[in-house]
């Protein structure tokens, strides 16, 4: 009679661990797949560039340095690994093409341009998509380092190899709200 | 009653389990009404049919949601290409709750409206009249696509599958019972020297049932409605776009074309008139209401 108590005891104590184990393990999966959402929609937003930087050249001729910028900040953003370096490149590109749509908002040809409404309307969506990627990151690894920090998956945390993961930062405090452009 | 969106997911999440803990009640009551008065014999073979009919009706319903409420509501479904910018706007919202990409229908429409169903996330689909596309700006048309990806996510379809399923089953079963009495059938003898006031009451029970659970229906419904403008908060973190979304369909008169009322319930702004329809029977919260909890929430300012 005991030993089936004794078995039923270890075996519920085995699914509870195995249980812990594996939130652990899924929630740590789910910071790189949403850390890899990041990544597509930023490899999106600078696919967008070289094109809209053209078409704005095509317009505003002397606007070299506002160029100079974004292709810089473009260049640093793509090349950026690790969550800081990789939120730091995007805050920063984030900056320079505001300041290329601002220089955009003082031609009132460009601005009429299909190309150019196209393009502002991809741009939009791309900027709110990477927001809301950076976001359902930062959730995913509230949600984890909630976890890891809590009992009892705080126990299991060794075991799993998963430890508190750094939320995506954004230095300018402005970049939270998606760029309003009314062209 | 200020709250932010994960303070006000958490209390109509609740508000749900208990809505359907007290429908579950309501059924175990009312077998045991039929059991009083008509005793084990006639019960145990009518209980089980009566869920079971409801059953079948409604899980094929459920299963095919999706295909389903297209012919009865007339949408049809559209690609990227016939409107990339509400593709765009969905993309946005599909990344913010990380749910799969749903199917996306149109309904020719004067009225302003949409609505989201589908049994599970994998086979969900979202549809907006025709109507809500012109007049709804960027910000809130986001707030409604997220509000009815707020449905996906927290699966209403099910939830108002298995409303539906017990409030049809105690409707069937009332049903059943009362028409047994007036034809005198089915009662047990032995049970007919029992306490007449049991029996009036368990009578009582029977055929005001069928209302109380269309009452409950109806609460479980108008819960998931402001569940659902909770969790689309926390997918846009942006309440004024939905609350503008809001006031646009409420200034607005027009309402949808319904083919049938049976679909009623799945649309952002109910389609029924509100004059006809009383307060607690009503699939949705009061419109203005939903606009005041969504300003509370703009109070709080910008939420992480």
């Amino acid at each position: 009679m005991e030993i089936f108590v004794v078995i039923g005891v270890i075996a519920l104590l085995a699914i509870f661990i195995v249980a812990q184990y594996n939130r652990l393990v899924r929630l740590n999966i789910s910071v790189d797949e949403a850390f890899a959402q990041i990544e597509v929609q930023l490899k999106r937003r600078a696919d967008l560039i070289p094109n809209l930087v053209e078409t704005v050249k095509g317009y505003a001729t002397h606007e070299q340095s506002t160029f100079d910028a974004v292709v810089a900040a473009r260049a640093k953003a793509t090349s950026a690994t690790g969550v800081a370096d990789v939120a730091a490149a995007d805050g920063a590109l984030t900056q320079a093409l505001r300041g290329l749509l601002a220089v955009a908002e003082a031609y009132p040809d460009l601005k009429a341009s299909t190309n150019f409404l196209a393009l502002q309307e991809e741009l939009s969506t791309t900027e709110n998509k990477v927001a809301f990627a950076r976001q359902f990151y930062n959730d995913n690894v509230r949600s984890l380092n909630e976890a890891v920090a809590t009992i009892p998956t705080s126990f299991f945390a060794g075991l799993a190899k998963v430890s508190a993961r750094p939320f995506y930062e954004v230095e300018d405090p402005q970049s939270r709200e998606v760029p309003k452009v009314n062209f | 009653m200020a709250s932010n969106f994960r303070s006000a997911q958490g209390a109509n999440k609740r508000k749900t389990y208990f809505l359907l803990a007290a429908m579950g009640l309501l059924t175990w009551l009312v077998a045991y009404a039929a059991l009083t008065y008509f005793g084990a014999g006639t019960t145990t073979f009518v209980v089980p049919l009566a869920v079971g009919i409801a059953l079948v009706g409604v899980w094929g319903s459920y299963y095919g949601s999706d295909k389903l409420v297209l012919t009865m509501t007339g949408a049809r479904v559209i690609q990227r290409e016939d409107n990339p910018e509400l593709f765009n706007l969905i993309e946005e919202v599909v990344i913010a709750s990380g749910l799969p990409m749903p199917k996306v229908a149109i309904v020719e429409d004067s009225a302003p409206n949409a609505f989201a169903t589908g049994r599970n996330p994998e086979h969900a689909l979202i549809a907006f009249t025709t109507r809500i596309l012109e007049v709804m700006d960027r910000d809130e048309l986001q707030g409604v696509i997220a509000h009815e990806m707020s449905h996906v996510a927290n699966r209403d379809t099910l939830v108002s599958a298995v409303a539906a399923t017990t409030a049809g089953a105690i409707a069937i079963l009332s049903d059943f019972l009362t028409r047994m009495m007036w034809f005198g059938g089915g009662r047990d003898r032995r049970n007919s020297n029992q306490n007449p006031l049991l029996l009036i009451v368990s009578l009582a029970i029977l055929i005001l049932a069928p209302i109380a659970a269309m009452l409950l229906r109806s609460a479980i419904s108008r819960r998931r409605e402001s569940l659902a403008d909770a969790t689309a908060v926390s997918f846009t973190r942006n309440p004024a776009g939905l609350r503008r979304a809001l006031e646009t369909l409420a200034a607005d008169s027009t309402v949808v074309r319904q083919r049938s009322n049976a679909v009623a319930h799945i649309w952002i702004e109910s389609p029924l008139d509100g004059k006809s329809v009383s307060k607690l029977f009503s699939t949705h919260p009061p419109i203005e209401e939903r606009i005041e909890t969504l300003r509370a929430m703009e109070s709080l300012g910008p939420q992480q």
